[in-house]
């Protein structure tokens, strides 16, 4: 009894290992790492777009941009966002199944721009070329390359405007402003606030502006995950603490979603509307400079952006390099990735209808 | 009795709780064909299995201890915060303090048991709910991350990263497959193997049939196949992966944790507080040390979860262990544990995950957004429980349940011999 | 009595489960204004029957008529019986602990006034009720805060609430003691003259005798008999021969009691309540016993027995103030459940359910539940020697159960005791203290169960045994203590115990009557 069943198995094992060995396919190499770009890849081709959780319309454009446009182009697109609150894994989980599924390039709009290397990794050793779109991708050797809009500019903007809506509105400071930035997980957070220190840090110096809670820090003043409600909140805080006699005259606001949370505390409080600034040029917002309430925004057309990332997919297909603007200053802490850097638009009440002309879903709120 | 129900009966274990798990088995291999054939092949493809494997197994890990802590009659909302809070300062010893990082990782796991102490000590001693304990944990921890990280994200060396996104060696002759998984593989087959031989061996020492011989090879044919399959799989992925470490992780913590909740007294303890405290501590159970223990080893395991999610995104970051409790949980009761607590096994809960990993998986490669995921996922865990908990309520018709009939063991029984006088008990349990 | 009209007919009544008929072809008629008993073993279909009349198992989940004041009912649920006016009161009372009496008692059914509930007439009404089940309480009282005695009577003002018919009551004395249980039988007489028709199931078989009209015997799922008591002249013999189907010449077995010396001491104990510590519940109580010797401990409810078994099962119960045990001849100190366990005690709790069984659990891992380091070995338990142990007693003990892989939920009470028996026998114990041992429990079991506690004794182990049936008490133990408002207030031998002299002292305010 016992020997039947001891040869039984061996028998058994044996025969499952043969008859499986014929399914194993051996193993790939270390297929198209980099380097030997300029070969191309078919037209209908699988592209991959890996967008962050929906939490402002300006993914959702995007996302639905990414899926026409690349549809038109010929290629089959597969675009994803992260889910609302597992944001980094359910973006790895979605990187690595497009790479499973063999897309040729994946655009990735970084939900945390430093937690994506493993999986960027994977994708470019298994051939995948990976562009980062408007947030670069950090610690990573292997991403090829950065579609953005200059946001050291938008914060050069945004503080310009800050400067120069105050003025008008008060012809002499000092000014008493706050400053509000981004989510510390966004690599872009810190340029814009970057940007927009280096038009008000001298003012700040001169005297002439005055940041009167004294919280001028960048991790003094972030808002985590862009949320709204931690901009209300921050403000609330805010108003309670330090302007209790003082006046407000301005806010440095890092986008749109912000800027109305802020102004939505202001209101609360019963105080005048301060000029705040904005960006990304949401709904809301445009009517709100409309309406005179919030100041500024800067318009970095979607619609460009996801365009130009479009013909960089094309440039790769056709096996030529893509285009960029920029080879020197982005660089992610392994490499300096190949930027093409788009140009940002400050929009206020005096331009808005200009800015606007060619956007089907802005231009009529603007007249 | 015909071979056939010899077959039912005995194919997947004897006891009647291996009916539940027969059906999450057979629910997961269903799931695996269902998106097999829908996904052209990608989900049994070697990336996919691999990559399957390393991004679930902090979850499974999770799911190891959360199956504890909820047999023993409670639950832990903080494991994600604790995760990320023992992550985030894992991180920061090897950035800024420059530990090397076996040193961190022992760090981490310190960490995790003062926590896990601390939060033990509150639910064992003072005796406030764990739910209460564990959602303070959770602001408590999640604050704390916060507060070191200043919600940054820190990059860990890569020797740490190891442990969350590291393969097995290559080494030995070009045999077309990665050997050191081969050789997993065949280790696997030989404990399979060996497992069952014991198994015969006790059931004659209880003085009952082992189940018979075919069906003993059969069964082993089956196990073997898949283990062959499996090896197969992830030794013929793409040169420089193969079987991943975290699965190495995961596999050594089910082994161990499945031993220790079924065959020492310690494991039994949890069983028996969960299913009766009172009855428990006057059998002797120190019900405060078990409590403690649970809740300790719970926020251990947090700690190992959240270190290799760390390594795997080779960073440490503000949103790090976001939502785990839940994707915890939901492994646990899927995988067929009792909200009441008592009831429940390690394996169940991997199996559960598991469902949950390759739904997860399986819709992500059909292209279908986290929104519906989210949906899906929803429904499948109210379904799961609800036909678990439909199944159990008696004298009522039940889809599941008629389907699941035959392989329940009391059924089993051919109908036409007399009813045993010893059966007496099952019209017990209905009147009387 | 065949002139009075019939209130209640169930004819040919046959409900299965899978696997399992309950119930086959049970008839039961039932006459206007009076008592009528059912009596059966665990297991007989007493408890389903009545959950088929009650609408619990609905119309059409079994076969049979049920024909109510003259027409056929066909109860969907329990709501529509009771509309009919038949409601039961289960054993386990579903009152709710944190309200009060009168929010109980209009529970799913509270008067309104413009949509509101109108609490004044709750009360009022309330108070009515409760006056007609001798209930003087404020209605305000909170239920926890009351006697279990009166918690049932709280349940019978509920079903008067109603407006009932036909009132079932499920082992309506199980949990009371003999003064609450007298009142309330009282009580069912006083409905019986007021015209309420009452089916009692009950295995009290006295109370029986004494108070009911007709009984119907149940046996496996059928009617065995219904029987008059007056006109067949009904004792409790005539009851078990019907229920067992066999004349049971004893209630006890024989014993010849084997009694060594005194090998277990408890010295002024003192304990005081977990809760209340101005509440002393042992005071200063000394008790010895002998090896090889079944002591009774005999009290009302709430004297202070269990507290006292308790407290010295490794102080599970209560704060230990002052007091010593001694085993052997050596004092010991006992801090935990383990530390007694280790030391050679063992307590089989008085309520099987709550706090004796894990019903989660299978007969193979209760057994060994209490002392797994038997069967552990570096550690690792024995899944063999877990088997084997759990099976030896199985059989030492004829538990029913197809084999030791069977979840104790699923066996009848007198089983389940065998196996909470098999736990604590199987840490092989010197003292085994066993509370209200044959609760709830058939008897046939019952006999069972005497026969296991004496054959323990005679392998010089000493037994306690705590309980609320006095003839218990006397035809089982060598020596009875008796116990009044937490102290030792008597010592009796086995020849010189009568109920009455029990009863005398365990109602002394004498105290301290100790030798």
């Amino acid at each position: 009894m016992r020997k039947f069943f001891g040869t039984s198995v061996v028998a058994i094992s044996a025969a499952a290992m043969l008859a499986l060995a014929g399914c194993g396919s051996g193993r790939d190499g270390d297929s198209g790492s980099g380097g030997e770009a300029a070969k191309g890849f078919a037209a209908n081709s699988l592209i991959g777009v890996a967008l962050p959780a929906k939490t402002s319309e300006n993914w959702v454009l995007a996302g639905d941009l990414f899926t026409n446009g690349l549809k038109e182009a010929g290629f089959q697109a597969d675009v994803q966002y992260a889910g609302a609150s597992t944001t980094v894994a359910d973006q790895q989980a979605q990187i690595t199944a497009m790479t499973t599924k063999g897309a040729k390039v994946i655009v990735i709009g970084a939900t945390d721009a430093a937690q994506l290397s493993t999986q960027v990794a994977a994708a470019h050793a298994a051939g995948v070329k990976v562009i980062a779109y408007d947030r670069l991708i950090t610690n990573t050797p292997d991403l090829d390359y950065y579609v953005a809009f200059d946001n050291f500019k938008v914060g050069q903007l945004q503080g310009q405007a800050l400067l120069d809506g105050m003025k008008a509105k008060k012809p002499n400071g000092p000014y008493n402003i706050e400053l509000f930035s981004g989510s510390p997980d966004d690599n872009n957070a810190g340029v814009f606030f970057n940007g927009a220190m280096s038009v008000l840090k001298p003012e700040i110096d001169k005297g002439n502006v005055v940041v009167a809670s004294g919280q001028k820090d960048v991790k003094q003043t972030a808002i985590q995950g862009w949320k709204a409600e931690g901009a209300q909140a921050r403000m609330d805080q805010l108003l309670t603490s330090t302007y209790g006699s003082k006046e407000l005259d301005g806010v440095l606001s890092p986008n749109d979603t912000l800027a109305r949370a802020i102004l939505t505390s202001v209101k609360g409080a019963g105080k005048p509307t301060p000029v705040v600034t904005g960006q990304d040029s949401e709904v809301e917002s445009v009517k709100s400079i409309v309406a005179g309430e919030q100041y500024m925004t800067i318009n970095k057309d979607t619609r460009n952006l996801v365009k130009e990332t479009i013909n960089m997919v094309k440039a790769l297909q056709a096996g030529n390099a893509p285009q960029v603007n920029d080879t020197k200053s982005y660089n992610n802490g392994s490499k300096v990735v190949d930027t093409y850097l788009l140009p940002p638009v400050a929009v206020t009440k005096a331009n808005a209808a200009e800015a606007y002309a060619n956007d089907p879903k802005l231009a009529p709120l603007t007249k | 009795m015909s071979r056939l129900k010899d077959l039912q009966k005995n194919l997947f274990g004897g006891t009647t709780s291996n009916a539940r798990q027969f059906g999450m088995i057979f629910t997961l291999v269903a799931i695996v064909v269902l998106f097999q054939i829908l996904t052209d092949g990608l989900t049994l493809r070697s990336d996919n299995l691999i990559a399957l494997f390393q991004q679930n197994s902090y979850i499974l890990i999770l799911a190891i201890g959360m199956l504890m802590v909820i047999v023993a009659g409670h639950i832990d909302l903080s494991v994600g915060s604790v995760a990320a809070f023992a992550g985030i300062l894992v991180a920061k010893s090897m950035a800024e303090w420059d530990l090397p990082w076996p040193v961190a990782i022992l760090f981490g796991l310190a960490i995790g048991a003062i926590i896990g102490a601390w939060q033990g000590f509150w639910v064992a001693y003072i005796g406030v709910p764990a739910f209460i304990v564990t959602l303070a944990g959770m602001l408590l921890f999640r604050g704390g991350n916060q507060f070191i990280g200043n919600a940054n994200t820190i990059p860990v060396p890569e020797g740490f990263r190891e442990i969350g996104s590291g393969f097995l060696p290559e080494f030995g002759p070009n045999t077309g497959y990665n050997n050191a998984t081969l050789l997993l593989g065949l280790a696997a087959a030989v404990a399979v193997v060996w497992r069952e031989i014991q198994a015969r061996k006790t059931r004659r020492a209880m003085d009952a049939d082992p189940a018979p011989m075919w069906i003993s090879i059969l069964r082993m044919a089956i196990m073997v196949g898949v283990i062959a399959f499996a090896s197969l799989r992830f030794a013929s992925g793409r040169v420089g992966t193969s079987f991943p470490i975290s699965g190495i992780i995961l596999l050594v913590l089910v082994i161990a944790y499945s031993f220790y909740t079924r065959n020492t007294a310690g494991g039994r303890h949890i069983y028996a507080v969960g299913g009766n405290s009172r009855a428990a501590e006057l059998s002797g159970v120190k019900l405060k040390r078990v409590n403690f223990f649970v809740m300790m080893n719970m926020s251990v395991l947090a700690a190992l979860a959240g270190m290799i999610f760390v390594a795997r995104s080779a960073a440490s970051g503000p949103q790090d262990g976001n939502g785990w409790e839940l994707d915890a949980i939901a492994a646990v009761f899927i995988g067929g544990a009792a909200v009441s607590g008592g009831i429940g096994t390690i394996s169940g809960s991997i199996v559960g995950g598991l469902v949950m990993a390759v739904l997860n998986n399986g819709l992500q490669l059909m292209g279908v957004g986290t929104d519906r995921v989210q949906i899906i996922k929803g429904l499948v865990l109210l379904l799961a429980v609800a036909i678990d908990v439909y199944n159990k309520s008696q004298g009522r018709f039940s889809v599941i349940g008629s389907l699941m009939r035959p392989f329940r063991r009391e059924d089993s029984a051919p109908p036409a011999s007399p009813p045993d006088a010893e059966r007496e008990p099952a019209k017990a349990a209905v009147s009387g | 009595m065949s002139d009075v009209p019939i209130l209640l007919e169930m004819r040919s009544i046959t409900k299965e489960f899978p696997g399992v008929k309950a119930l086959s072809d049970v008839n039961l008629v039932v006459r206007a204004g009076e008592i009528h008993a059912i009596c059966g073993e665990n297991g007989a279909g007493k408890s389903t029957l009545m959950k088929v009349l009650s609408g619990v198992y609905p119309y059409g989940s079994y076969d049979g008529q049920i024909v109510y004041q003259g027409s056929e009912s066909k109860f969907s649920d329990i709501r529509a019986s009771e509309n009919a006016g038949i409601v039961i009161i289960h054993q386990e009372l579903a009152l709710i602990p944190g309200m009060s009496i009168a929010e109980n008692i209009f529970l799913g059914n509270e008067p309104r006034k413009r949509g509101a509930i109108d609490w004044k007439a709750a009360n009022r009404m309330a108070l009515d009720l409760m006056a007609r089940v001798g209930l003087q309480e404020d209605p305000d009282t909170l239920i926890k805060d009351i006697g279990v005695g009166k918690q049932q009577l709280v349940e019978i003002a509920k079903a008067f609430a109603k407006d009932v018919k036909l009132l079932i009551l499920d082992e309506p004395t199980a949990a009371l003691n003999e003064a609450d249980s007298k009142h309330l039988l009282d009580l069912l007489r006083g409905f019986r003259s007021r015209g309420i028709t009452s089916i009692m199931i009950s295995h009290k078989l006295n109370e029986i005798e004494a108070i009911a009209d007709q009984i119907t015997i149940l046996r496996d799922g059928r009617t065995v008999e219904t029987l008059d008591v007056k006109a067949d002249g009904v004792d409790e013999d005539r009851i078990v021969r019907g229920m067992v189907g066999r004349e049971l010449s004893s209630r006890f077995p024989d014993h010849t009691p084997k009694i060594g010396d005194v090998f277990f001491e408890v010295r002024n104990w003192n304990v005081r309540h977990p809760i209340s510590a101005e509440r002393q519940v042992c005071k200063n109580e000394s008790f010895v016993v002998r090896r090889g010797e079944i002591v009774g401990f005999a009290g009302l409810m709430g004297a202070g027995r269990t507290e006292l078994a308790m407290s010295v099962f490794g102080r599970s119960y209560g704060v230990y103030e002052s007091g010593t045990i001694i085993k052997d001849g050596k004092e010991i100190v006992l801090k935990s459940v383990a530390d007694a366990i280790d030391n050679g005690l063992a307590y089989v709790s008085e309520d099987r359910k709550a706090i004796g069984l894990n019903l989660l659990d299978d007969i193979k891992s209760s057994t060994v539940a209490a002392k797994l380091s038997k069967i552990s070995h570096r550690g690792v338990l024995s899944e063999v020697e877990e088997y084997q142990a759990a099976e030896a007693y199985r059989k030492e003990l004829r538990t029913k159960a197809p084999t030791v892989d069977e979840s104790v939920s699923k066996l009848s009470g007198g089983n389940q005791q065998k196996v909470v028996l098999a736990k604590w026998m199987f840490t092989d114990p010197d003292l085994l203290i066993l509370d209200e041992p044959t609760r709830g429990i058939d008897v046939g079991a019952k006999y069972e169960i005497y026969g296991i506690i004496q054959r323990l004794a005679d392998q010089g182990k000493g037994v306690i045994v705590i309980s609320s049936e006095l003839p218990e008490l006397i035809g089982l133990c060598d020596r009875i203590y008796t116990v009044f408002e937490g102290a030792i207030t008597g010592e009796i031998a086995r020849a010189d115990a009568t109920p009455e002299n029990l009863m005398k002292q365990m109602t002394s305010t004498k105290k301290m009557l100790t030798k």
